[in-house]
């Protein structure tokens, strides 16, 4: 039997899901060891393995495809263990990444430290060239200035270098140059020219990109080639995949080429799982994917069939964090999650996080030092959490503790434990339900008409009072939410993208030159297609995008093209039709006077891996026995009433059973709490669907 | 209601003041993003100048969430006059609004209202504010200082028009505008932009009313209010009681206002009764030029100085401004203004002052309160440039650059912001990108870099200012602007130094520079360049209390000179910055830091 084998390596644990033949699933889990982030693999593998009757050696030697993603690059980049890396930019503009976009959240608050660019002003250097905005040599490369930096580079022991040149996309003929010179005097340091990695309009989101993915090169790719040879002298002999910000999976040889595409990895899975599991249930295209974990909670958006893509990621707060400045899934992530704190402000008004209590000292229950009140607090006080048998008996909860500190919240509002405990759900509920809105409502897409997939351990405790407030109608928590991310990973596919800056408008469109680019395009596909011919892929499917808006304006809406090519007037008026429609349904306004001006044109190409089977959990035997159960948990508005609620195992119960609330299901790595009134029913694959 | 006491403790279930609290921000977030992603000018699309904010219908502010301060304050009194001069208004209607005599900013600010109607009843009124590239002034800027009235002026004014019905444009107005406003298919794409950010809120509104039900809504209102309002007592009770003073004056205007504009403020907090009154009455008339403040802008303006020396995260709202009065004059400079005086630059320049004066104020108080103050200049590098593009068959051009960065005033516990811009705008707005500009208008940006050692000295230090120097391409381009802050720098307090002055420059194409003094309006050639140096914020606190850990990374990182490390905050290096080498030398520093201690007392 073949399997495959799916990786997510977290900040804690690290997850693997295998896929058997049939596509049943078996989640293994392990505590992930930051300093040889193989042990947590081999751990996780290996505890799948069991769960199979198999060896960790003899799992591996029957697996053809093996998918890693992990969180690594993004906590390099926020604990400052990247490389040392230096910039080059243009003579005359050195603040790039000083300056960033502008901006800032709230215009009051000027106790704050502005933050530091991603590479010091103290590794940045001028290099005396310009590149006009047509494209024109203002002035020419001054290569003997070039060659002092790079000597001091070189005395300075730089390891990676960004180079990022004003209308390097226009002209690349400097950066070129300039990556010559690199090789030929800092051979092996690593660097990334702007316009290869990135070829986009705007310096600063341009330079961020170049500077992220050259300071992640030495590291990442270090780290690639480590797990590479570990597996291989671990007996494993198949493909090994890597889970891309891009939503899909990419080969190792790409990535290490383009480690910024690492950037999010994991969680830029959770699309794809919700959307798969959305498919099993004839759910509909249009799927709301929400991954709640400890400190996190993301949402991301499936449209059409269609992963939702965005260029504004940031690496931290909007603003004052640092630009991907790539094309990448687009994850609206917000401080909230298990381990979100609730606190009172001066005003008496009760929020919830974004500071987190994290896994250590973690809630007040962990009994490992936290003192101030957490949402999973709140839910062992509520009785959602059972706290002998929390992630599946892994782990003892001290519920007295919670429900003292739930009380001194409670004091500060007028409310008893049980109230102030509902009330930090509500309060909650409402930062979720904002960020959700954020990525529906806002964008014009009405969550009424959308069916929500929960993933992640914490999700299943609030995700159906959320939907309901969201007007959702339809919500899913597949049983294999508490390893989300890694469970997409089986579901992806081999997505890549190119794109390429030509400005042409809808009143004198240029035919011939835009086709041109759009050919040129196909080519670079048809390049990487090439390279793939290692494994059979059961299709390809190519999609291509322009990025367009009205004459003058300056932010472009993404449209998608009908086809490859844009050949006749008809199709051209097809195209701006499309255009004033995305428009109208962003902006609620639409422009008949003006011409539609495009500039950028994207091509992805999307390999697909055969997919087996529709994925299902295999049962396994969870918890305790199959005796019906109940509890005492509460419920309600705004006062807290206490109810009898039927306690269920998962993986015991059968196809097609209607559990109504209140009840609780309990799996091995998560919990469904289904609230009075609603009712849960199991799925043939197992997994729960709540009709509200 | 002076007793803070009396201040219902509403019984509104403060779970659902809170959530309904964040669908009313995150309504007027819905509105900024549509009017930023849908504009067509840099300086709304890409700079961000406007603001969306939403009014009760009885004109008090109720949401703002990130609009600029300069402009939501005051929203409300055009949300009133709708209320006064329409009686007759009716679903589907939009209102343009730009008269500064009857609340609004200034001229440039075109803001369109929306009342947004719910079962027949008119509950809020939504509200889009933009700072236009063109008004139709007499010569081509949106600040036009040396008009000595508002006929010279020459701005289009509408004071609360009727501009849509049924949700149609009334073609009359359009048709105004595009008679009188430069680059007319620009202006009608960001006036398009406002109205679907005020039609985007008037939606989210009846379907947030709709769910929650009319009594509930009217109910949180109030308590909204009611809740600011208790912020607000429990952050002034904090304060000493006593009187504040300061003072401070705009740059001469040469030609007009050969001395400036000096400004005083008297600020008496009580913590009793838990007020702060402001009190402007002393200020000279209002003068012959566009530097005079609108009402909403003097409001505004010391209201923002009041709020940064308060808790950051009080909500903003007229449950807030219940416990700040603020004591006018008509026929003041600062005050209310007297028609046909100009307030065509009511959003800067005086009004930067009355923020920096009241904040700088309040850092009188002691060590922890207050802030220095910050750039008060809009350099070249936030001019307004226009002339015909030859790589578009010479078609028109005008618009506002952002290409300066405004050193931001240091406080109590940190430098100063980078992207501050001016005091009025707290460093809300983007920033242009080079690249867009140069493909957007006909310019060719030569460099653009912060300026070490400008930002004022301090135990907390002023953020630098920029130097931006660009010119035309191929035809001949216009540059204006009205610069503050070149002759009376942001200053520092507490001990703290003043910001390096800014100053305006243009380069022939023999490379000879000449300083432009006051009013920047040149006419450049290509080959010729203007060159824009914004201020350094002020610093606060002595800089010889600066932890020289902080100096040393501020030299490192070309923030500060060595040589100003050493001369001004006595702190000694020893090393190279290029070898990596450098560090502090403590027993030098000390020396130093007792020579300059000692220098200063003799």
């Amino acid at each position: 039997m073949a399997y495959r084998i799916a990786i997510d390596t977290g900040g804690t644990f690290t997850d693997a899901v295998v896929a058997d033949e049939a596509g049943a699933l078996t989640i293994g889990k392990a505590p992930t060891n930051p300093a040889k982030s193989f042990e947590g693999v081999s751990g996780a593998v290996a505890d799948a393995a069991r769960q199979l009757g198999l060896d960790f050696a003899d799992l591996l030697a029957r697996s053809e495809i093996f998918i890693y993603g992990t969180t690594r690059a993004t906590n390099a980049i926020v604990t400052g263990r990247t490389a040392k890396t230096a910039a080059l930019f243009t003579e005359g503009f050195p603040d790039i990444l000083v300056y960033r976009q502008g901006g800032k959240f709230n215009a009051h608050r000027l106790e704050v430290e502005y933050p530091d660019p991603y590479i010091p002003r103290s590794l940045t250097y001028e290099i005396p060239e310009r590149i006009g905005a047509e494209g024109g040599v203002v002035k020419p490369l001054d290569e003997a200035a070039a060659r002092r930096v790079l000597e001091r580079l070189k005395a300075r022991k730089v390891e990676a270098i960004a180079v990022c040149l004003l209308w390097s996309i226009a002209n690349p003929v400097h950066e070129v140059r300039l990556g010559a010179l690199i090789e030929e005097m800092l051979p092996g340091v690593a660097y990334t020219l702007s316009h290869r990695l990135n070829p986009i309009l705007r310096e600063y989101p341009r330079a961020s990109s170049t500077a992220i993915d050259a300071s992640l090169k030495p590291l990442m790719q270090a780290h690639m080639r480590e797990l590479e040879s570990e597996l291989r002298a671990a007996g494993y002999r198949g493909d090994i995949l890597v889970s891309a910000s891009v939503g899909g999976v990419m080969n190792v040889k790409d990535v290490i080429e383009r480690p910024i595409f690492m950037v999010k990895s994991g969680p830029a899975m959770a699309p794809v799982a919700g959307l798969s599991f959305a498919q099993n249930e004839s759910l509909g295209g249009d799927v709301i994917v929400v991954d709640t974990g400890g400190t996190t909670f993301d949402v991301t958006l499936v449209q059409n069939s269609q992963v939702r893509f965005t260029r504004e990621t940031w690496l931290g707060e909007q603003y004052t964090g640092h630009n991907i400045g790539m094309g990448s899934v687009d994850i609206r992530s917000i401080g909230a999650g298990g381990g979100s704190i609730a606190w009172i402000d001066s005003g008496g008004l009760l929020h919830v996080g974004p500071q987190s209590a994290g896994a250590k000292p973690g809630p007040v229950c962990y009994g490992q030092g936290g003192t101030e009140p957490t949402v999973t607090d709140a839910a062992v006080v509520l009785g959602y959490i059972d706290p002998k048998n929390f992630l599946g008996g892994r782990m003892t909860l001290d519920a007295a503790a919670a429900e003292r500190a739930l009380e001194a919240l409670g004091k500060a509002l007028g409310l008893g434990a049980k109230d102030a405990a509902l009330a930090v759900f509500t309060v909650a509920n409402e930062v979720m339900i904002k960020a959700i809105h954020e990525i529906t409502i806002k964008e014009g897409v009405n969550p009424a008409e959308a069916a929500l997939v929960a993933g992640g351990g914490a999700a299943g405790l609030n995700i159906l009072p959320i939907a309901r407030a969201l007007d959702v109608k339809r919500v899913l928590m597949p049983r294999a939410a508490g390893a989300f991310s890694a469970c997409g990973a089986h579901f992806s596919n081999i997505v890549t993208e190119y794109g390429a800056s030509r400005v042409a408008y809808s009143n004198q469109f240029d035919f011939a030159g835009v086709n041109g680019t759009l050919a040129a395009l196909d080519a670079r596909l048809d390049e990487f297609q090439h390279g793939l011919a290692t494994k059979d892929f059961s299709r390809y499917e190519r999609h291509y995008f322009v990025e367009a808006r009205y004459m003058n304006q300056n932010w472009e809406l993404e449209v998608p093209l009908r086809k490859g090519r844009v050949e006749t007037k008809a199709e051209l008026d097809v195209l701006v039709e499309d255009f004033h429609n995305v428009h109208d349904r962003m902006f609620a306004v639409r422009d008949p006077y003006n011409p539609v001006e495009c500039t950028n044109w994207k091509a992805r190409l999307t390999a697909y891996l055969g997919h087996r089977a529709p994925p299902s959990l295999r049962s396994a035997a969870v918890g305790s026995s199959g005796a019906p159960r109940s509890r005492t948990a509460y419920f309600g508005e705004t006062r807290a009433a206490a109810m009898s609620t039927q306690v269920l195992a998962g993986g015991e119960i059968a196809a097609g059973t209607v559990i109504k609330g209140p009840a609780i299901i309990e799996e091995p790595t998560t919990t469904l709490v289904v609230y009075p009134g609603m009712s849960a029913r199991v799925t043939a694959r197992g997994d729960y669907l709540v009709e509200l | 209601m002076n007793d803070p006491t009396m201040i219902p403790n509403t019984s509104f279930d403060p779970v659902l003041l809170a959530v309904i609290s964040n669908r009313f921000d995150a309504i007027v977030r819905e509105m900024t993003n549509t009017l930023l992603r849908a504009a067509r000018s840099a300086v709304l699309a890409v700079a961000r100048d406007f603001s969306c904010s939403i009014s009760t219908a009885d004109g008090r502010l109720l949401a703002t969430a990130e609009g600029v301060p300069v402009h939501v304050f005051g929203s409300q009194l055009q949300a009133a006059s709708l209320l006064e001069m329409h009686p007759e208004r009716q679903e589907g209607d939009a209102y343009l609004h730009n008269d500064p005599y009857l609340g609004n900013s200034h001229p440039a600010d075109q803001t369109v209202l929306v009342p947004v109607f719910f079962e027949g009843e008119h509950l809020f009124t939504a509200v889009a504010k933009a700072h236009q590239a063109d008004c139709g002034n007499s010569i081509p800027t949106t600040y036009h200082a040396a008009a000595k009235d508002v006929y010279e002026e020459g701005s289009l004014i509408f004071p609360c028009v009727l501009v849509q019905r049924d949700f149609k444009d009334n073609e009359d107005i359009i048709r105004m505008c595009r008679k009188r406003i430069r680059v007319p298919d620009q202006w009608y794409g960001d006036y398009l932009a406002a109205i679907g950010a005020a039609r985007i809120a008037e939606r989210r509104m009846k379907e947030l009313t709709a769910k929650y039900g009319r009594e509930t809504i009217k109910a949180f209102v109030e308590a909204w209010f009611d809740y600011s309002e208790r912020r607000t007592v429990n952050a002034i009770r904090k304060l000493p009681k006593g009187r504040l003073f300061n003072k401070t004056s705009h740059d001469p205007v040469p030609g007009i206002l050969p001395d400036g504009i000096p400004l005083q403020v008297s600020i008496e907090v009580d913590p009793d009764s838990a007020m702060i009154d402001v009190d402007l009455r002393e200020n000279i008339d209002c003068v012959p030029c566009g530097l005079n403040e609108s009402m909403a802008c003097t409001m505004a303006n010391v209201m923002i100085g009041v709020f940064n020396s308060l808790e950051w995260d009080i909500p903003h709202n007229s449950g807030t401004f219940r416990r700040i009065r603020v004591h006018l004059r008509e026929n003041c400079v600062v005050g209310i203004p007297k028609f046909p005086h100009s307030c065509s630059v009511a959003t800067t320049n005086v009004g930067d002052r009355l923020v920096n004066m009241t904040q700088a104020a309040f850092a009188k108080i002691s060590d922890g309160h207050g802030l220095a103050e910050g750039n008060t200049c809009l350099s070249a590098g936030c001019a307004v440039v226009s002339g015909d593009d030859a790589r578009r068959a010479n078609g028109a051009y005008i618009n506002q650059m952002f290409l300066m960065s405004g050193g931001g005033p240091a406080s109590s516990k940190s430098d100063g912001w980078v992207n501050y811009l001016l005091p009025v705008a707290g460093g809300l707005l983007y920033r242009d990108s080079v690249e867009l500009d140069e493909q957007k208008y006909p310019i060719h940006v030569r460099s653009q870099r912060l300026v070490p050692d400008s930002g004022g000295a301090g135990r907390q230090r002023g953020s630098p200012g920029t130097e931006v120097v660009y010119g035309p391409r191929n035809n001949r381009m216009r540059v204006v602007i009205q610069p503050d802050g070149c002759i009376n720098p942001p200053q520092g307090v507490q001990g703290g130094h003043a910001g390096r002055p800014a100053s305006n420059w243009w380069i022939d194409k023999d490379g000879s520079k000449h300083q432009i003094v006051g009013l920047v309006d040149v006419s450049l050639t290509p080959g010729q360049n203007v060159v824009g140096v914004d201020g350094g914020g002020g610093g606060y606190g002595d800089p010889l209390t600066r932890d020289p850990s902080r100096v040393l990374k501020d030299v490192r990182e070309r923030w500060v000179t060595r040589g100003t490390a050493e001369s001004v905050y006595g702190v000694v290096l020893s090393g190279e910055a290029e070898a990596e080498t450098l560090a502090i030398d403590m027993a030098a520093t000390e020396r130093r830091r007792a020579e300059i201690e000692q220098a200063a007392r003799a």
